[in-house]
């Protein structure tokens, strides 16, 4: 298992290598000077050439391309334009918040997604299988932020069971311990603040689940109605197994771990989605801080949050793999 | 054609989308005849007002006709789409196809830059390429093709590889007939099936992806009609008056669909265990 872990990290190298240079490449294709870009019409001739220095412009782009991944291997990402601060700092502060949406939505699809799929591949092309298809479908053509006003507006405006947008209430007042809201609550006994929590997690987890929900339907589905056309379920119906244990032991075990795959690469993916659910609910998370990063055209920090969302992708998959590894006994021997 | 036909009719939901489809195209092109207002005509006096037989889906808050401008606004949703996905398409299947054909250093290469790009979440990569060009319709669905584009590449890649070893292409080889004309001839033209379902996968999540940029101010600018960017627009009216806001986001949700419902059902076409289900 550590010898293909290496080999993995290996093969990664030249990937995270074209990474970097496509992040570093992400202010030096900005149209014309980027020093004054950045700055705006207003700026002087002594503040664009300060930051010209401060970027490192005024070398050639291989020399900025090594003083970039320098930095970054010593946990520089840059410093935001807009506060000063160093950009991994303010990623971390926010990475939490990210997280915690993330992990709640993937968790509410998996809930969701799988029975849907095990349900439609156990009665292919039944009315129930054409109805998951079409709310799969619909799930997947759902633009997030319309999903998010709708659900808003009936359930925090018309109906006001649930608050509109935030993490949590501004009366309560909880020491951060992890920085996932909820578990803070739970950590420091604070229960009025756990549940504020969770009332502000509900939509924007619905929101961010709903693509990964559907998607896993059906995939789930597919990947089963595969599976049910081996010789091994064969076997398993001729060996007088039920129904129920041929579907849960057999087929829906071998369907699991295509579906791990794709809800790690979703999962991935679903971070990125987070700009916009999080720029919505005006959640305090990364994809908050890329959006406002894009309208106070604070390059730096663009870099450093796509730098973030990818390598976060890269771990994902690079988890996945292991996993399948642990799972399953055939793809462990394998990597022994 | 009568294949088209045959796919159509074992395919009721592809039927329902592609009828759909066909009926919003329609709509939007022929909408200058059918409608009197102008998508861009400001007219204050009557702003926000609800929907009514004058103004079907109300008016926004400069007193726009709504449904006029979702309707000129689909004008330039599908051709986002249908560009993105062109642009997307030859870039992605000429080096997919090269690196197939090729093999050795050169698809070790394309193909290394297609992980990269792969690394990225779509619309991460999308947002950060629109933000570095500048907010404008052209650099959003450039931005998008950039992140479709490597798509592309592996599945005409895996075609090239699969379609290189039929005696047909060893043939064309062994003639010396041009490189050129053995990719395009033998290779690209019988791996299309699959690049096809692709287009047709990627043509909503192109334009869900530009509506998403648009939504987020890096696509269309004001006051041009694009439906994600009309969304945010009248995002603030949507305490008071939501069909401002909801009746574009409906509209990408529409057409989104009805692409996908034609997508789904080709990619269980190509496919076939899915397809002898169909049979």
């Amino acid at each position: 298992m550590v010898s293909f872990l290496l080999r993995r990290l290996v093969a990664l190298l030249p990937v995270l290598a074209l990474v970097l240079v496509i992040v570093f490449s992400l202010v030096r294709i900005i149209p014309g000077d980027p020093a004054v870009t950045l700055l705006g019409p207003g700026a002087t001739n002594e503040q664009i050439a300060a930051l010209r220095l401060q970027l490192g412009l005024d070398r050639p782009a291989a020399f900025q391309f090594f003083d970039y991944v320098g930095g970054l291997l010593q946990g520089n990402l840059g410093t935001s334009l807009k506060t000063g601060n160093g950009v991994l700092q303010e990623i971390l502060i926010r990475l939490p918040a990210t997280l915690e949406l993330s992990i709640c939505a993937t968790l509410l699809a998996i809930l969701i997604g799988i029975p849907i799929g095990v349900l439609s591949a156990t009665w292919p092309n039944s009315g129930l299988d054409h109805v998951t298809r079409v709310v799969s479908l619909l799930g997947v053509s759902m633009p997030a932020f319309l999903l998010a006003l709708i659900l808003q507006l009936i359930f925090a405006t018309y109906l006001g069971w649930l608050p509109v947008s935030g993490r949590i209430s501004p009366y309560v007042a909880t020491p951060t311990v992890t920085g996932f809201a909820t578990l803070d609550g739970v950590i420091n006994g604070d229960f009025g603040a756990m549940w504020s929590a969770v009332q502000h997690l509900v939509l924007p987890t619905v929101v961010l689940a709903a693509f990964l929900a559907t998607t896993l339907g059906r995939f789930v589905r597919n990947t089963m109605l595969d599976v049910m056309t081996e010789d091994y379920i064969r076997t398993a119906r001729a060996k007088g197994l039920s129904r129920s244990s041929v579907i849960l032991h057999h087929g829906l075990r071998n369907s699991l771990l295509p579906a791990i795959t794709i809800t790690g690469l979703k999962f991935a993916e679903m971070l990125g989605g987070a700009i916009l659910t999080e720029t919505i609910f005006a959640w305090p998370g990364v994809g908050r801080f890329m959006f406002e990063a894009i309208k106070n055209r604070d390059y730096p920090v663009i870099q450093g949050t796509t730098l973030i969302f990818a390598l976060l992708f890269m771990a994902t998959s690079l988890l996945v793999d292991l996993l399948y590894g642990v799972l399953d006994p055939r793809v462990r021997r394998k990597m022994q | 054609m009568t294949m088209l036909l045959i796919f159509l009719r074992k395919n009721t939901l592809a039927m329902v989308g592609g009828l759909t489809l066909l009926a919003v195209l329609l709509a939007i092109l022929f909408a200058p005849m059918m409608i009197t207002y102008s998508p861009t005509r400001i007219n204050v006096l009557h702003k926000l007002a609800a929907p009514s037989w004058e103004h079907w889906l109300g008016t926004d808050a400069f007193g726009r006709d709504v449904l006029t401008r979702v309707l000129y606004g689909g004008r330039y949703t599908l051709a986002i789409g249908i560009g993105v996905v062109a642009i997307a398409f030859t870039v992605g299947v000429f080096f997919g196809t090269l690196a197939g054909f090729a093999g050795g250093v050169v698809d070790m290469l394309i193909m290394r830059v297609v992980d990269a790009m792969l690394s990225f979440p779509a619309l991460v990569l999308a947002i950060a390429l629109a933000a570095a060009f500048g907010p404008s319709l052209n650099n959003a669905m450039l931005a998008v093709a950039i992140t479709l584009a490597p798509q592309f590449a592996r599945v005409a890649r895996s075609q090239a590889l699969a379609v290189s070893v039929k005696p047909y292409v060893e043939a064309a080889v062994s003639l010396g007939l041009p490189t050129r004309r053995i990719l395009w001839r033998y290779i690209f033209a019988n791996g299309l099936g699959p690049l096809l379902v692709q287009a047709s996968l990627s043509l909503g999540s192109a334009i869900l992806q530009t509506a998403s940029l648009g939504f987020l101010g890096l696509g269309a600018q004001p006051p041009l009609a694009e439906w994600g960017a009309d969304v945010s627009a009248n995002l603030q009216y949507m305490r008071g008056s939501p069909w401002v806001a909801l009746s574009p986001g409906m509209a990408i949700l529409l057409t989104v669909l009805c692409f996908n419902l034609i997508g789904d059902s080709l990619a269980d076409w190509f496919n076939p265990r899915r397809r002898s289900e169909l049979d």
